[in-house]
């Protein structure tokens, strides 16, 4: 059993999970609880183990742990539907908060929590045969998520040099800004993203916002860019979850999609994008299906596709798809898609048979396209104007973090930026 | 690897986590999350995983200090327990540090608990020992001895074995003299406590460090004799398994 273990960090972490599991829920016929519904067929499901532990006959929980310095989010998901799903044991929640500041997250309020965290991780690693690896969910411009996610993105490091680290980062929104500091935040933690982490798929909180708006033709809310993300996360794993004709696994992703090391941040897409509770069984056409998948606009993180080429590919079609369908279109799309003339490679495709609750057929791409520079490029000039001008450093300076540190942090982004940029 | 090792860590690992869920819904548990996590934490130093002991008991501590009243006694404990770890991590200046602070805590007057003190005493004095700095360790075993001489006489096995302690860094430090007085003293204690009280390894090592003593002072005589003894100690005891002692109680002398 290929076992994957998932972190939620921080707020936002949280409420990734909050969506994620419930659709896991759904797809393996569970109930809110973990308890197999009545009728469902739990003997076709034989891989439901890869994110579940069976603790007993007819109880599946989660292999989650949920983090958090502030109590609220675990608390709603505690006080909902899910009340009985995740085990408290795997459950880490400590009051002071991490008042949005990365330092705090990384040394003051993390220093104190990182080992019951790591101790707690390493009782849910206990419990696998064959662990496959992490993912890890959080905000890369908060507090928690990005600090406390950092600290533990090099413990993981650390322990598990092996394994396999999937991060789903929620990128800071250019235009739409929690907190003047995202910046900071977000580029500290790209850096121990960078040297931690197998793969990174950037979620850009206004890309997710785009096309909720466009796709769901009302103002989305958080719950509705919480869905999306996780439906990309429950088709990033499907193929190990569920038999498949061409199965992928996270190992794979990485080997395929990631032609040099540390350029590892990928975006994604799925499809057919609708609201949650709202899926109904529309049966799509594949080329239609296909199309979608791949088109610009539906993808996750705001990339810069005029100055940009595709380094590398996957697509997983879930569901009701034939793989003669699936052949022909994709030949169409991959000559449609303008990759770097030194990767002749095709897309890599795999296929899984059960496709998400309400969904007859879906598609998900995971592409790393050298246009992702925009996104970092962004990100470093509002670094930049702030940090020239001393603003808000000496919150992190009295939290432990140096100019030097940030400066570090910066001039890492900076340098990856140019390597996707030189690598068109 | 060890098998019941294994079967000991997995039934531990399960109570710990028994415990932390336990502690999750009722802090106030937490004392017995603390006695969970330093059972699971002892055998992982047996694995020789020190690395996942210290994350266990750093667990532990904090835990303990987000209490809105921290057990001051229980915070002493884990103190200790970690500085012990540390010492056989070979991390000197980490053991020196937080047996420090656990000497402070268990001065403090919530605790107050001279014997736990002088104990400690004693095993920073082996640390700084260890770490070439021969003046704070005289003048911890002398605050040790005074410690146990205050609690329980002139005449107790922990003060022979804090004279023993004594006189092997003398003798490292190439103080003969001194070595042999304190020895001397540590041998006549041992030699006049009853069969029941004496542990009859630390007899033997009395006189093997006394005999390199003499042997030190060309008294090859009487080295000859010390040694004698002390084989015939050993010889006696054979078969004898020391039992496993608590850590953070641990009077360490044999390591002469």
């Amino acid at each position: 059993m290929r076992e994957i273990v998932s972190i939620h960090v921080g707020q936002c972490g949280n409420q990734i999970a909050d969506r994620y599991w419930r659709l896991i829920l759904r797809e393996h016929g569970l109930d809110d609880s973990g308890v197999p519904k009545q009728g469902s067929n739990v003997a076709s499901n034989a891989n439901m183990e890869v994110f579940f532990t069976k603790i007993r006959e007819g109880k599946y929980t989660p292999r989650a742990v949920l983090v958090d310095l502030e109590p609220g989010v675990i608390a709603r998901i505690e006080k909902g539907e899910m009340s009985q799903l995740f085990d408290e044991g795997s459950i880490i929640r400590k009051i002071p908060g991490a008042a949005n500041n990365w330092a705090r997250g990384y040394h003051v309020e993390g220093e104190r929590v990182i080992d019951q965290i790591m101790n707690v991780i390493d009782a849910a690693v206990e419990k696998t045969k064959a662990l496959q690896g992490f993912l890890l969910t959080h905000s890369i411009g908060g507090g928690s998520g990005s600090g406390l996610g950092s600290l533990i993105l090099e413990r993981l490091r650390q322990a598990y040099p092996k394994k396999k680290i999937f991060t789903f980062s929620v990128a800071p929104s250019p235009v739409i800004s929690d907190a003047a500091v995202e910046p900071y935040n977000a580029i500290l933690t790209l850096q121990r993203i960078k040297d931690n982490a197998d793969a990174a798929v950037i979620l850009d909180n206004e890309a997710l916002f785009r096309i909720a708006k466009s796709k769901l033709h009302r103002a989305p809310n958080y719950m509705d860019l919480n869905h999306i993300v996780g439906l990309i996360m429950s088709s990033v794993t499907a193929s190990l979850r569920f038999p498949g004709k061409l199965n992928t696994d996270l190992g794979e992703f990485v080997t395929n999609l990631v032609p040099f090391p540390g350029n590892h941040f990928l975006t994604a897409s799925f499809a057919p994008m609708r609201a949650a509770g709202a899926e109904g069984q529309v049966r799509m056409p594949f080329p239609d299906l296909a199309r979608e998948t791949f088109a610009q606009d539906n993808f996750t993180a705001a990339i810069d596709w005029q100055n940009g080429a595709y380094l590398s590919a996957c697509a997983l079609f879930r569901g009701d798809v034939k793989a003669k369908e699936v052949e022909e279109n994709m030949a169409a799309i991959r000559k449609s898609l303008n990759f770097v003339t030194y990767i002749p490679t095709g897309v890599k495709i795999g296929v899984a048979e059960t496709a998400p609750e309400g969904f007859a057929s879906s598609g998900l791409a995971l592409v790393n396209h050298t246009g992702i520079a925009a996104v970092f490029e962004r990100l470093i000039s509002n670094f930049n104007i702030m940090f020239d001008n001393h603003a808000y450093t000496h919150w992190y300076e009295s939290a432990g973090v140096s100019r030097d540190m940030m400066a570090e942090a910066r001039d890492c982004v900076t340098e990856l930026a140019k390597s996707y940029r030189d690598a068109t | 690897m060890d098998q019941t090792l294994d079967k000991q860590l997995a039934s531990a690992t399960r109570s710990v986590e028994e415990a932390r869920r336990l502690a999750y819904r009722d802090p106030s548990r937490v004392g017995d999350l603390v006695e969970q996590i330093s059972v699971l934490a002892d055998l992982r130093q047996k694995e020789g995983d020190f690395r996942k002991a210290e994350s266990l008991y750093r667990e532990a501590l904090f835990r303990v200090q987000d209490l809105k009243k921290p057990d001051s006694s229980l915070t002493a404990g884990i103190y200790s327990l970690l500085a012990y770890l540390y010492d056989r991590w070979g991390k000197m200046d980490l053991a020196a540090q937080y047996y420090e602070k656990a000497l402070k805590l268990s001065e403090s007057d919530d605790v107050t608990d001279p014997d736990k003190s002088a104990t400690i005493k004693n095993n920073l004095a082996m640390i700084f020992k260890n770490l070439k700095n021969t003046q704070k360790a005289e003048q911890y075993y002398h605050e040790a001895l005074e410690g146990f001489t205050k609690l329980y006489g002139e005449n107790h096995s922990k003060v022979a074995a804090v004279y023993n302690n004594l006189g092997v860094l003398y003798y490292a430090g190439m103080d003969i003299e001194r070595a042999q007085k304190v020895h001397e003293r540590a041998l006549e204690i041992r030699q006049n406590l009853t069969s029941g009280e004496v542990d009859p390894g630390d007899l033997s090592q009395t006189y093997i460090n006394l005999g390199a003593v003499y042997k030190a002072l060309g008294n090859f005589q009487q080295a000859e004799e010390c040694v004698t003894k002390a084989k015939r100690l050993r010889a006696e005891q054979s078969g004898y398994v020391p039992a496993p002692r608590r850590s953070a109680s641990l009077l360490q002398d044999k390591t002469a």
